[in-house]
């Protein structure tokens, strides 16, 4: 009896080795394309010239300007934008136990290019300078999207299907406001926003950066520290009640955790769709559905998806910075394809 | 006379006062030099590595030819893929053309700062419409030292036509061309005034651009480009008001309504357009035509006035925001106004211009009526 306990303790530190393992080799892959993402841009640097002034010595302000005020934000905003998208889809899938969930699906993204949309045909009317009045109303429309949502998810016998259904209709709501915003504004405030709706890495600064940053920093441990109780949730609501998780506390604490998440991270890029979707689907793939190692996988996941698309946005017309957006849904559709069919066919 | 007609008065005369003063001033390196939205700019003339964003005919009409010795980097989509045959011509004289380093442009959000900076350009010169979308990268430009010149010639204002050409003029040290060609364009602007006057008619006129063909409504112009022309050789424009933006299509019901006096389709030689009126150096006048005359078969515009009176004209688009578009603003005004215009020829504006300022031969149709038989 004991030796069979053993045995299943072994087989689950094991298991534990190599989901750290998964999650470690992610990490890895992740500084790699880091790296190439600060190494490649239209201006050929060499990469000596790069190391060179990232470690402060090249004393050429043109080439500092270029490697620390350009590509650094990116690299760095790729991944703490792909972390907070990758971890926020991985929670929405998990509390709405719908495999469709993400910041996308949901309209918290269509909330925020919404409010993003509203900020630039207002444009000089706002009080605040446009760099900052864009993200913001982004950011506030998200959390609108998350409330208008969140509170049908709050109304007496609401289940994970009505908010599912809530979401979809918030989506489609924002999308034709910002369809008539698109109608009403001027050919330079429409063309400003397509733009921003396709997403981009370009607008990022090192102050835009560390907003996202301690955004993730702060709330990354809420998260974490709801894991257990999160893996518990997938066993369904009745069963995770009975093990002492008070369900409908919990999936809105997370719900609100995450719309923070997702409105910093859309706030500065606009909407980077996929991310959020995929990296928790590969995460569960690789590390299984207990919270504790599939949260930090699909942050990992989520940021190395979007450094990748970073580095393929900059190389797939050598030269121009293709939108980023259009590179994670292309990459993203297919991978998402064989993702799904190709669990549908282990099962 | 109008109150956009004395507006427009006003501002030409404060241009001219304006310039007298300045024109001194401008021989000197240490004088400020303010660009077309009158943003202060300093820097060492002659700019030695330009970055330049739009209106390479007005560059190369102010700094010459050899003026693209000293640039380093452009906007080259804008040229090469929206006006290829004038880009093709171009680059003849100015070799340099074909492997000038592209930076990409906002219109398409390509535009790179990387590019530029690693461009090391002293100096970058962009269009007013890029302004908007770049605050945060001129910004960063102009604490690098880098020199940002914003010129407009799209809002068709005349003191930024001004403004712009004197800037570019100062920048590359050739103040005088600069000078030379303000003045031939204010003393026109003053001439088709003149003309204007003392006429009490306003004929209705409508612009369209002709890129997507006749199956296509496109754009027509309001507060900027054409709209302005129009207002200029004071005529009415039938879009005036009917357009959300500056241009935007209008409803072909409303066309039929309005019933305009003359209707001008705005051509070019876009590249993939089948069905665009073809107008520019490589257009042959029967292509023009052959491409204008289904206009004239659009739902309802048999009837309209302008097509019985054989009233519906082809006009190169590119003349609708440049230091030439006088030439275009005197074809509008003979097309509604004859006998005030009647010793015009636009065309032959057109032509004297190029062989005065540009290194080009000028040759192809830039602007023609569909029936052969009235022009």
């Amino acid at each position: 009896m004991t030796g069979l306990t053993g045995a299943a303790v072994a087989d689950w530190h094991r298991a534990n080795l190599r989901r750290s393992a998964v999650i470690v080799s992610g990490a890895m892959l992740l500084v790699v394309s880091f790296a190439v993402d600060l190494a490649t841009g239209p201006a050929m640097l060499p990469i000596p010239a790069v190391l060179r002034s990232l470690a402060g010595m090249a004393g050429d302000p043109m080439l500092d300007a270029i490697v620390r005020t350009l590509r650094l934000p990116i690299a760095l905003m790729a991944i703490v934008v792909g972390a907070a998208l990758g971890i926020s889809g991985a929670v929405m899938q998990t509390i709405l136990n719908n495999p469709l969930a993400s910041s996308y699906t949901l309209g918290i993204s269509a909330g925020a290019g919404f409010g993003a949309a509203l900020a630039i045909t207002l444009g000089a009317v706002l009080p605040v300078p446009e760099a900052w009045a864009i993200p913001l109303a982004a950011f506030a429309f998200a959390g609108i999207a998350c409330a208008l949502v969140g509170g049908v998810g709050q109304m007496r016998g609401a289940t994970s299907e009505l908010l599912v259904l809530a979401g979809i209709a918030c989506l489609f709501m924002f999308q034709a406001l910002l369809s008539l915003l698109q109608f009403l504004a001027s050919p330079e405030a429409l063309q400003q926003i397509v733009f921003w709706l396709f997403g981009s890495l370009l607008r990022a600064s090192m102050m835009n950066v560390a907003v996202v940053a301690v955004v993730l920093v702060l709330l990354l441990p809420v998260l974490l520290g709801d894991a257990w109780q999160l893996t518990a949730l997938k066993l369904g609501d009745d069963r995770a009640q009975a093990l002492g998780v008070r369900v409908s506390r919990l999936r809105l604490r997370a719900f609100v955790v995450v719309s923070l998440l997702t409105g910093a991270a859309v706030a500065f890029v606009g909407t980077i769709g996929f991310i959020g979707l995929v990296a928790p689907h590969l995460a569960r793939m690789l590390v299984g559905e207990d919270q504790r190692h599939m949260l930090p996988a699909s942050a990992v996941f989520g940021a190395l998806l979007l450094s990748v698309a970073s580095v393929t946005s900059k190389l797939i017309l050598p030269g121009t910075v293709f939108p980023i957006g259009i590179i994670t849904a292309l990459i993203g559709v297919p991978f998402f394809a064989w993702l799904v069919l190709s669990s549908g066919r282990a099962r | 006379m109008t109150s956009t007609q004395m507006l427009l008065n006003r501002r030409a005369l404060m241009a001219s006062c304006l310039a007298a003063p300045l024109l001194g001033h401008s021989a000197h390196a240490a004088a400020p030099l303010a660009d077309a939205l009158g943003r202060p700019v300093s820097l060492k003339r002659p700019a030695e590595r330009i970055v330049l964003g739009f209106n390479y005919e007005e560059f190369t009409a102010i700094a010459g030819p050899a003026g693209w010795n000293r640039v380093v980097g452009f906007s080259k989509t804008l040229w090469s893929d929206w006006r290829p045959s004038v880009f093709k011509r171009y680059m003849k004289p100015i070799p340099r053309l074909a492997e000038l380093p592209d930076v990409g442009t906002t219109d398409d959000n390509s535009f790179s700062l990387e590019k530029v900076l690693a461009l090391r350009p002293d100096l970058v010169i962009l269009p007013e419409w890029s302004f908007a979308n770049l605050s945060a990268q001129i910004k960063q430009m102009e604490s690098l030292g880098i020199a940002v010149i914003i010129i407009d010639y799209n809002a068709e204002l005349p003191e930024r036509h001004v403004a712009s050409t004197r800037a570019m003029g100062f920048a590359t040290a050739s103040d005088e061309r600069a000078e030379a060609l303000i003045n031939l364009y204010t003393g026109k602007l003053a001439d088709i005034r003149r003309r204007v006057a003392g006429v009490s008619v306003k004929p209705k006129v409508y612009v369209e651009l002709g890129q997507g063909g006749p199956s296509t409504v496109g754009n027509t112009y309001t507060t900027s480009m054409w709209g302005k022309l129009i207002d200029m050789v004071g005529a009415d424009n039938i879009a005036t008001g009917h357009v959300a933006g500056a241009w935007g299509p209008l409803n072909p019901e409303y066309v039929l309504a309005a019933n305009p006096d003359a209707i001008f389709i705005a051509g070019s030689s876009w590249v993939s357009r089948p069905a665009a009126v073809v107008t520019g150096f490589d257009a042959d006048i029967s292509l023009t035509r052959a491409r204008l005359a289904p206009y004239a078969q659009r739902q309802g515009w048999p009837e309209l006035k302008a097509i019985r009176e054989g009233q519906l004209f082809a006009i190169e688009h590119g003349l609708s925001r440049a230091l030439f578009d006088y030439t275009a603003a005197y074809y509008i005004a003979k097309q509604v106004f004859p006998a005030q215009f009647a010793d015009i020829d636009p065309v032959a504006e057109l032509r004297r211009y190029h062989e005065t300022f540009l290194p080009v031969t000028f040759e192809g149709c830039w602007m023609a009526r569909l029936a052969p038989s009235a022009a």
